[in-house]
């Protein structure tokens, strides 16, 4: 004897089960290309494709509103149900895969928007009673999602910034080297909530070639390789070695920095800084958004510094 | 923002999907700005189709599409813009009737576009909906039945 799923029981299968194949296809397509890859496969096991941000939350609406659509939802109930099941993805996540907790900040306003899409374009075509279709559609998400797994995912982004110090450039450069720690009130939202934020710079030499250290809030360290040393001029230096942990930093390597510094001819020095980085996540036009911000901050809060520091004895 | 986006961004609507995920975040931006806008699409989408060879389907730029005889009627965005093609001529004379405008992209064409944003306006669009309803030709002789 069976019985018929009940009105809750069927909400919440639609919401466990979308979430454990999203689990699913993950970790399967992040394993697959690491499998198949072997020794060659990088950071690809880190890269989280634009599938995974995507196609999977399109796919875990379609699953949910499979077992809704009988229940005659309302179109707000849709929505309601699909923010809880983006909470228990972005809680599963946490779980399962280590994400962090202001990473998956930034990321769930692109899943809860991609698994409402899901979730009411599949109402309709379940409503359509069209199985050739829908048939159809699943398999094309799914030959997307396999293409997009062994596709290059190679994202590099420069962020430029530029501030004027008061300063004559010879006091403006040796902050530029290294500085001692920032003392700053902190402004940016995702500084004031915990991500890591620019501390101090050391370094052990003063020339091309010698290390330098750039120290975050939390400990952090990213080991630099300063490769063109030129006083009153230009400091460039490759970014050696980074911590990666379940915040944003898991999902960015910062590559190279550089300060650019030039005379303005009046007494006043206007620095350049720009940063290079790769991106593991996507869709690109989504994360850049949060990268440019977060590396534009960082700029920001390291040329203040330098700023505060170079115009206190002019 | 509705219409800043299709003024800039109108070139994207042909973009698989993404006409939609825009539409999905218009609903979510109308469950703060209208409370009860949603429920009255529903109402509309529930009204519409228990008229006889009506059906509903998802609009190719976003949003929900009423049918007869698989012919558009008319479809609503998800910031609740109801769109209804018409006649240039009934068009004019449903200006002056209803406060509906030139649709929001093809002005000088027959459609129409109007705001639903509370209850009054609900029974408006419906209205409108049943207009062109009852204009639309049957394609047999048999008629609708």
């Amino acid at each position: 004897m069976t019985s018929t799923p009940t009105k809750q029981s069927r909400i919440v299968y639609g919401i466990l089960v979308a979430n454990i194949v999203s689990l699913l296809l993950v970790g399967g397509s992040k394993w697959l290309a690491t499998w198949l890859e072997g020794s060659h496969a990088g950071n690809s096991s880190g890269v989280f494709i634009f599938s995974s941000f995507i196609i999977v939350p399109l796919i875990m609406g379609a699953i949910s509103a499979w077992y809704w659509h009988p229940l005659k939802l309302k179109t707000i109930q849709y929505i309601g149900w699909s923010a809880v099941s983006t909470l228990v993805a972005c809680a599963t996540s946490f779980v399962f895969l280590k994400e962090g907790v202001i990473c998956l900040l930034i990321v769930s306003p692109l899943i809860l928007c991609f698994i409402i899409t899901g979730a009411l374009l599949a109402r309709m075509l379940y409503n359509r009673k069209n199985n050739t279709l829908n048939s159809s559609i699943a398999g094309l998400a799914f030959l997307v999602l396999i293409a997009d797994t062994f596709s290059s995912h190679e994202n590099i982004r420069l962020v430029s910034d530029t501030i004027i110090v008061n300063a004559p450039i010879e006091k403006v450069w040796p902050y530029v080297v290294e500085y001692k720690p920032i003392t700053l009130k902190e402004d940016y939202w995702l500084f004031q909530i915990g991500m890591p934020r620019p501390v101090q710079s050391t370094v052990d030499g003063y020339e091309a070639g010698a290390g330098r250290k750039c120290i975050f809030s939390n400990g952090y360290v990213f080991d630099e390789k300063m490769i063109v040393y030129k006083p009153n001029d230009e400091l460039t230096f490759d970014i050696i070695s980074q911590p990666h942990d379940p915040e944003i930093m898991g999902h960015i390597d910062i590559l190279r920095g550089q300060f650019l510094l030039k005379d303005n001819g009046d007494g006043t020095t206007t620095v350049i800084g720009n940063s290079w980085y790769k991106l593991y996540v996507f869709p690109g036009w989504y994360f850049n958004l949060w990268s440019e911000s977060i590396t534009r901050n960082v700029h920001l809060r390291v040329m203040e510094h330098i700023k505060i520091l170079s115009e206190e004895h002019v | 923002m509705f219409d800043w986006v299709v003024k800039n961004f109108g070139p994207l609507k042909h973009v698989p999907v993404l006409p939609h995920v825009f539409d999905a975040f218009l609903k979510m931006i109308s469950l703060f700005q209208h409370k009860h806008l949603l429920d009255y699409v529903d109402d509309i989408e529930t009204e519409v189709c228990s008229w006889q060879n009506t059906s509903v389907s998802v609009h190719k730029y976003g949003g929900i599409q009423f049918n007869t005889y698989n012919r558009e009627l008319g479809h609503i965005h998800g910031n609740g813009l109801l769109d209804v093609l018409f006649s240039r001529e009934q068009k004019l004379m449903l200006m002056k009737q209803y406060p509906v405008q030139d649709h929001h992209v093809f002005k000088n064409s027959g459609w129409i576009s109007f705001k639903i944003k509370t209850i009054e306006d609900k029974q408006i669009a419906l209205e409108l909906l049943k207009y062109a309803y009852d204009l639309k030709p049957c394609p047999s002789p048999h008629g609708r039945g």
